[in-house]
């Protein structure tokens, strides 16, 4: 018998704005398996994730992560929520927002809850944390600036040192590549693919990237509002499929080279 | 010398010493919470709360019942049902609370019409009665000034993944619905209590001016709120010192020494390099984001 699911999604329906964006999907999450959510634009694949972290109220069916099963109104043990990690698009940053990477990393290494964890750096164990998550990343010079003066490959990577400066099981993306160049896309999947390796973490990510899902995700569920087909990369997206997902406009290509074969000197 | 006697026959007088003691208060208590309201794109907010306490005092008057007791649940409500309308309405705050602001203005307008005499006077009300500050006034704005640095200080980190993106902060276990309305309610209350010292007019300075100063010099979240706290007090006791002196009024000289304040960190801002900053748009679930600034879900 295998091990259970990290997430257990069954019959999930969920009405945004009286509309129903989510209907009847029903998916599970492997452990430390890579999952991509494809679909059109408006085909309710924010709509999913939220409803799947308790971000917006179901109107219908079930979700269980660590075992655990979401409230009515999201909620999930202190326990179980610390294990989930979530990358959103872009973070408010208009400006000048005073807040160091350092700082922010460490809002990810404590706890939610009143406390004051962050007075004066923290403890000893809290900053060799944000160090840590830092240098995995390729933040280690990055600590004292802003996150404002970040480009968007760099910020994308503090994002990460955010979700892995604490051990975590699940982690979320909601299309967490927008806005990167090919080379920054590139370096932000590279570096996803040897976190998750060596952190055990279970992916669930929402792209439009369909080259890149091929290349690295083990599970893709096709959705547009309900869930079209799922399965490996090769079985959801081949041609016919892509064609009954996001219609005629839509060309399958494969990369003919291997990017591995050519890094190697 | 002659500065120094006048400085010292000032500081003498007892209503002269609550007025400094209120204005350091209420300067730290509108930095403090203007920290956080500025970054979250709540300054129009503010003003729009200032404006609608002008309508809170004239029901007062027009009900026979004290002003003051009228305007902090007035406030409060008056801010939760404009936060509501804000996230419901699908308009732009911005646009919305101009609305809310300039309706609220009129309807106080006209209901102070109603009222023959006012004792009060409308230019106290527009501008703020520091030098008639009591001490119970001073003592209601002391424990608001702790019960806030200690919420903020406790809730850091709420506070701050909010600010950034709702749905980050609700992923990582923040009430972030919660902590949002009680920030609003504590902003209420804050611009409520403050107006009889600043003014209608006056009291959204009290909570941006020292906020952008603050945000242009610091490099660290609490720093900043410090340096908010501090400017706004600091700025806040130096105008009416000098409003005593020179015997101009109290609010305006108040936000003449903000704003002096601001140029200051704008000097030194722009006198100290840094990395140039890189253009990141609002998230799309963010505060600042087309879910409307004052939303929470």
């Amino acid at each position: 018998m295998g091990s259970p699911p990290v997430a257990q999604v069954q019959n999930l329906s969920v009405l945004r704005d009286g509309l129903l964006a989510v209907d009847g999907v029903s998916f599970s999450l492997a452990p430390e398996t890579d999952t991509a959510l494809v679909g059109p634009n408006g085909a309710g694949k924010s709509t999913l994730v939220a409803a799947l972290l308790g971000l917006l109220p179901r109107s219908g069916g079930s979700v269980r992560i660590l075992g655990q099963e979401l409230g009515p109104a999201g909620e999930l043990p202190r326990s179980v929520r610390s294990q989930i990690a979530y990358l959103p698009q872009t973070l408010a940053l208009q400006g000048r927002f005073p807040l160091s990477v350092n700082e922010f990393v460490g809002f990810g290494f404590d706890l939610p809850g009143l406390n004051l964890a962050w007075l004066a750096g923290g403890s000893r164990g809290r900053r060799q944390a944000i160090q840590q998550a830092l240098q995995r990343t390729g933040c280690a010079d990055l600590g004292d600036r802003l996150l404002s003066e970040l480009s968007g490959g760099q910020l994308k990577r503090v994002l990460l040192a955010f979700c892995v400066v604490r051990p975590r099981r699940l982690l979320v993306l909601d299309e967490a590549q927008a806005g990167l160049d090919v080379p920054s896309t590139e370096q932000f999947h590279q570096l996803l693919l040897e976190l998750r390796r060596q952190e055990g973490w279970t992916v669930l990510q929402v792209s439009h990237d369909l080259e890149m899902v091929r290349r690295s995700c083990d599970q893709v569920l096709c959705l547009n509002r309900r869930l079209r087909c799922s399965g490996s990369p090769d079985h959801a997206l081949s041609p016919d499929r892509l064609l009954e997902l996001y219609g005629p406009n839509v060309v399958p290509y494969r990369h003919q080279h291997n990017h591995a074969g050519a890094q190697r000197p | 010398m002659t500065d120094l006697t006048a400085i010292r026959s000032v500081l003498a007088e007892p209503f002269m010493q609550r007025a400094l003691l209120g204005g350091l208060l209420t300067g730290a208590l509108g930095g403090l919470l203007g920290s956080f309201a500025v970054l979250r794109q709540l300054s129009f907010f503010s003003d729009a709360l200032g404006h609608s306490a002008l309508l809170g005092i004239s029901l007062g008057i027009l009900l026979g019942v004290n002003p003051t007791l009228v305007l902090i649940p007035f406030a409060v409500v008056f801010a939760l049902l404009v936060n509501q309308l804000v996230a419901r309405s699908g308009l732009p705050a911005d646009a919305l609370l101009n609305i809310v602001y300039s309706t609220s203005l009129a309807f106080a307008v006209v209901a102070l019409s109603l009222v023959e005499t006012y004792r009060g006077g409308i230019q106290q009300l527009l501008f703020g009665d520091i030098l008639g500050i009591s001490w119970s006034d001073l003592t209601v704005i002391a424990v608001l000034l702790l019960g806030a640095l200690i919420y903020l200080a406790l809730s850091l980190r709420a506070q701050v993944l909010l600010t950034l993106n709702t749905d980050l902060a609700e992923a990582f276990g923040v009430g972030a619905s919660r902590h949002w309305l009680a920030f609003i309610v504590l902003l209420a209350v804050v611009v409520a209590v403050s107006i009889k010292a600043v003014g209608v007019l006056l009291i959204s300075a009290f909570v941006v001016i020292p906020a952008c100063g603050g945000r242009l010099v610091s490099r660290h979240f609490p720093l900043y709120a410090l340096i908010s706290a501090c400017l706004g007090g600091g700025c806040a006791l130096l105008g009416l010192l000098g409003s005593g002196l020179t015997n101009l009024p109290s609010g305006p000289c108040v936000v003449i020494v903000q704003f002096a304040g601001f140029l200051l960190a704008l000097l030194v801002s722009q006198m100290t390099p840094r990395p140039p900053a890189t253009a990141v748009p609002a998230g799309r679930h963010s505060p600042g984001g087309d879910r409307g600034a004052l939303e929470s879900r």
